[in-house]
Order: structure tokens, then sequence, then C-alpha cells
């Protein structure tokens, strides 16, 4: 009797919610795959294609031809190497005046350090349109617009408040007795930093380039206000420029779109095994 | 010549005065430990004698030389870490030889003492592996390995075995004993754990709200406490204090009080308002000859001695009393105790020894 109850209860107190949860996750999982599916058959389908509405269509043959053309496009190369020159450094640089920062407020703290830590991080609640303008006069006024030297010195400032909290966040699990046995042992505080945190802070500054790389490679808004020439303008730029000469070329743009996430999608497969670690720290008891 | 001297060491933290003007000399040589309860400043004093804190006032000497003012690693000082501070994502070799790597000795004389301190430690076979591949002996060994690679002129010892489990704990402080006696340095080691500090230590300091209470050698310590405090701290299991009845007869100490109390004839220390007796000193005796009734609450038989633990209406607490294993004696039994009167101390109100029994 008590196992066929067992048994009976769960069909009695059938909970819809699951089902309900499922449906939504698989609805909400479609319209974020959509675009990007949409992106994928456009790079395999000729412009002609494409113009008689068969974008969505799974395509006889696939027509590598828009890859081909955005590989020998010039332009193209051009829109990489200044992304490139642009997301390195302003990853690097974020990340380093972030380690620098989060080190002190978590190891070397002085009267006021936990204000003015609050004040640094209130500076990622800052919408990017509210200093828009006064950037622009700014970086005007010093002859940088139209160099990727605006886009560096902006993304790098506005990576140092995440890069800050997530690496003050880390430093203050290791524990103070590794720095002051290493102090002990003749370290200065660089010394300390460099071979004792910061090794231990891998995963940390693993979600850190990971994001800031993202982001940085990604940004659309940023090349857009500081740029004029197509010398100048990065990969995202790039993508929307890429048109022809009376119509929008979207298989070409679709290729471009795909290469474009390459670099992105290398750095996370690369950093993947620290991301997952990175993201779930401080989660448990070690 | 001393190698370590403390004079007149201060320590606040905002309002609280955690070191309270300590004096102290340690001899070449010496194995002293600084012993407490938690919370009395050791570990405080430890951290300002390898210069991790910065002091309050006074002044510290090693070696003869003034370091008040002087950088950790400038001190001479090697400390062993309560948690052994191992780095994690070095080996045992690279944590061993992290402060010759830094001091950028040559890669031959840096292997050569790696070696040396893994030899005196038996560790020879961990060097590749890194800390979390080792069980918790072997990581204090490793910690010990880094203190006595940089042949520091005092060693210090932070808590060490507390992380360790009782078995482990017995075999290690027979290590570090051994270590002391094979390297001849001097080491300062802090623990609140007073059998560790009886069984290791040339001379014990006994802390308690950042004040030295008292200082000398274990048995001295245990024999001649100078108060309440240290008589209470020193000795497993603790001394038992019965307090004095002011009103008792003249020419006599009379514990406890009412109907109940215990007439000590031809005893009495002038002032005295609580005595101590250590659990040995402690007898059963017969009806005639004994000095009190009391009921057995618990027995503790821990094979070479038992632990009794008695009722007595005098004492708000049970008194401890330590006998041969050859009593049989069951709980709830009324016995007759009787003081070894020789060996009772007398402690005034403020806690202050009156005798020296």
């Amino acid at each position: 009797m008590v196992e066929a109850a067992a048994i009976d209860r769960p069909l009695r107190d059938f909970n819809p919610w699951p089902a309900v949860i499922v449906v939504c996750l698989v609805c909400l999982a479609v319209l974020f795959l959509a675009p990007t599916l949409g992106v994928l058959l456009s790079s395999v389908k000729t412009t002609r294609d494409i113009a008689f509405g068969e974008l969505w269509t799974i395509p006889d043959t696939l027509f590598l031809g828009n890859f081909g053309e955005v590989i020998a496009n010039p332009a193209v190369h051009r829109y990489i190497l200044n992304t490139i020159l642009v997301t390195v450094p302003a990853t690097a640089a974020s990340i380093a005046l972030g380690v620098f920062a989060g080190y002190v407020f978590s190891k070397l703290p002085f009267r006021g350090s936990d204000v003015l830590f609050l004040i640094l991080v209130s500076g990622m609640f800052f919408p990017p349109q509210v200093i828009l303008i006064p950037l622009f006069r700014l970086f005007n006024t010093m002859g940088l617009i139209d160099t990727l030297w605006p886009i560096i010195i902006v993304h790098t400032a506005l990576g140092i408040p995440i890069c800050t909290l997530l690496m003050r966040n880390f430093f203050a699990t290791v524990p103070n007795a590794l720095r002051e046995a290493a102090i002990l042992e003749g370290a200065n505080e660089w010394q300390v930093l460099m071979r004792v945190a910061l090794p231990l802070s891998l995963p940390a500054i693993a979600v850190l380039a990971t994001l800031q790389f993202t982001w940085i490679w990604n940004d659309f808004l940023w090349p857009l206000i500081f740029t004029n020439s197509d010398e100048k303008r990065t990969i995202m730029i790039g993508i929307v420029n890429l048109k022809g000469q009376y119509s929008v070329a979207w298989g070409v743009q679709g290729a471009l779109s795909l290469i474009a996430s390459i670099p992105t999608l290398i750095v996370f497969l690369f950093f993947q095994r620290y991301f997952i670690k990175g993201m779930t720290m401080g989660a448990v008891k070690g | 010549m001393a190698d370590l001297r403390l004079e007149n060491v201060s320590k606040r933290f905002g309002d609280v005065q955690v070191i309270n003007g300590v004096d102290f000399e340690a001899k070449h040589g010496e194995f002293v430990v600084f012993v407490g309860p938690s919370g009395c400043g050791k570990s405080t004093l430890l951290r300002l004698i390898t210069g991790l804190e910065e002091t309050g006032g006074g002044r510290i000497f090693i070696g003869g030389a003034d370091v008040t003012g002087m950088k950790p690693s400038k001190r001479g000082v090697a400390m062993v870490f309560q948690s052994y501070a191992l780095f994690p994502h070095m080996t045992v070799e690279d944590n061993i030889g992290f402060g010759l790597r830094l001091a950028k000795l040559p890669k031959e004389e840096i292997g050569r003492r790696v070696a040396e301190a893994a030899r005196i430690l038996q560790i020879e076979d961990l060097l590749e592996r890194k800390p979390r591949q080792l069980s918790g002996g072997q990581r204090q060994r490793v910690a010990i390995g880094r203190s006595i690679i940089r042949d520091p002129k005092v060693f210090l010892f932070d808590e060490p075995l507390s992380n360790l489990d009782a078995a482990l704990r017995v075999q290690m402080r027979l290590e570090i004993a051994r270590l002391h006696k094979r390297l001849g340095a001097t080491m300062i080691y802090v623990t609140h754990d007073q059998t560790e500090a009886m069984t290791l230590a040339d001379r014990i300091v006994v802390i308690n709200r950042g004040r030295i209470e008292q200082v000398g050698s274990p048995i001295d310590l245990y024999n001649h406490p100078a108060n309440r405090f240290v008589s209470g701290f020193i000795g497993s299991p603790a001394m038992n204090f019965i307090d004095v009845n002011e009103h008792g007869p003249e020419n006599c100490t009379t514990l406890g009080a009412g109907p109940a109390s215990i007439e000590l004839a031809g005893c009495q220390v002038a002032g005295a308002t609580a005595i101590g007796i250590r659990p040995e000193h402690l007898e059963l005796a017969g009806p005639e000859d004994g000095d009190f009734p009391a009921t057995v609450e618990i027995i503790e038989k821990l094979g070479a001695e038992s632990l009794v633990y008695l009722q007595f209406d005098g004492s708000e607490l049970p008194l401890t009393m330590r006998t041969s294993p050859e009593h049989s004696l069951c709980a709830g039994e009324t016995v007759h105790v009787r003081f070894n009167k020789d060996r009772i101390h007398f402690f005034d109100r403020d806690g202050k020894i009156l005798n020296r029994p």
C-alpha cells in the first residue's frame, strides 16, 4: 500500500512549472540562436539567393565565395590589425592596473581605501553616453581623433573598475600568511605580487582576459565616435562598411561577422578551463 | 649574550592595549615557549619580534643588535606559521629555496642547502611535490625546512602543531625537540597548549592580557606558580581552587561555608582568600584521617592513572583527584579525601601567592 501510494503521488501532484520553464528556455534559446544561424546561413549563400528571400532555407551547396572575398580584401586586414592594436594593449593595461589596484585594496589597505574603492567601482555604473561628448572634445583638443589612442585609453579606463573589483576580491582569498611568509623570506611587495599572489590568481586573470578581450573586440560605439577614416576603423565598424554600391552585401557581411568572432572564441576556449573556475570562485569553501 | 631581548615592548590596536610593557630575554640556544589563553597577545608578541607588526613602544634586540625599526627579512628570524603558509603553486624544493632565490644565491648553493635541509627533515623524496600532495605532518616539515635553510639567529613557531591530529602532534613535538637539540638554535614557540609548553620548553613565559605573568622552567612554574592564573593554567588537569571562609575559627583554614566546610587545623596563612591544590595532592583516606567527605561524580580511567571528579558541597566546581587505577571507585560513592597539607598553595584577594609550598 505504501509503495502504491508513493507511485501514485507524483501523478496526483503534477507540477506544471518545470515544463513551463523548459518551454520558456527553449523559446529563449531559439531567439538567441536565430541571428547567429541567420548570419551563418547568409555567409554561405550568394547575394542573389538572399535577395530572392531564401535566407532561412538550408542551401543545397555551400557557397564559400563570401569568405574568399573577405579574406582577399585588404581593408579587412587593416580592420583586423586595428582591432588587435586596440584590444591587446587595452586588455593588458586594464588588467594590469586592476591587479595593482586590487592588490593594494586587498593587502595594503590605508585610511580611506574602502571609500576610494567604492568610488572606483562605481565607475562601472556610468553609462558611456554620459561621458561621450566630453571625451570626444577632450581627444579632439589633444588632436587624437581618428587615431587608435582614444579607443585604447577609454577601454583601459572603463575596464579598471571591473578589473579592480574582481582582483581585489580574488586577492582577498589569498591568505595573508603567504604574503607574510614571503616578506620574511626577503620579498618586497612587488615580489610578493609577482611571485606569490599573481600565480595564485590565474583563474581571475583568465576571467578578466576573456571578458575584456570580448568587450573591446566587439565594441562598436567608441571606434565609431573616435575614428573617421577607413584606415583607422576596427572590425565591427568594418562589417557595417562592407556593403555594395547599390545594396547591402549580406553574404560578405555574414562571412566577416563569423571571421570577426573567431578571435574571441579562441580566447574563450584558451581560458575556459580557468574561466569556469574563476566564475565559481568563492562560491563554496575550498 | 642574549639572542633575543625585549625592552618594555608594547602594542595597541585602536583602544585595546594588546601588549603591555613586556621585558624578556632569551639566551642563545634556549627553547622558550610563550603560553597563554587565546587572545592573550602571545602571537602578537611573536609578530612584533618578526617585524610583521610595528611596535607601539619599546625596543627589540636580536643577536645584540637593535632591530626595532628593521625590515622583517633583515632581522635574522625565521617563522613557521600556524597554517604552514606554503606557496601552493610551488614545489617543495621551490618553497624551501624561495628565500635563497630571492637573495639571488647561485643555483648550486641553493640546491646544496635545500638538499641539506631536506636531509635533516627526511623529506628528500618529497622535493618535487606540490604542498597539496603532502600530509599535514609533511607540510609541517617543509615549513620548518623553509625556516632552517636561512640559518636564522632565532626561530619562531606560531602554534605550529595546532592543525595536526593528536597522534601526529606528539610525533612532531618530538621532532621539533630533536631539531632544537641538533641545531642548538634559539627557538621561540607560541602555543596555547600547556602540555606542549611543558614538554618542549627550557623556559616557559606565561602571558595573560598582554603581560608576562611568570617566566621559569616548566617544573618551577608547576611547583612554584607566582599567582592563581599561572597555577590554573599550568598543569593538566588544572589545579583545584577552593575559597577560604574568612569567618572561620582562628589557627586553622576553613574552606567552604556552612556545615560542609573543611577545617584544616594548624595550616593557616594570613590574608588568604583561596587555596589551590593539584589533583595529585588529594588522596583517598579513611573516615578518621580524611579531611572531608565527597561524592564521586565521574571517573576517567586513563590506564596508568585515574582522574576522579568529586562533588563537595563547599565548592561549586568539582574537585579533581589523581589516583592509582587500582582503587575501585564507583560513581555516586562517598569517599573520604585528605589534603597533602605541605602542598597547599594560598592566594590573596588579588590572586597573588602567599606561600612557597
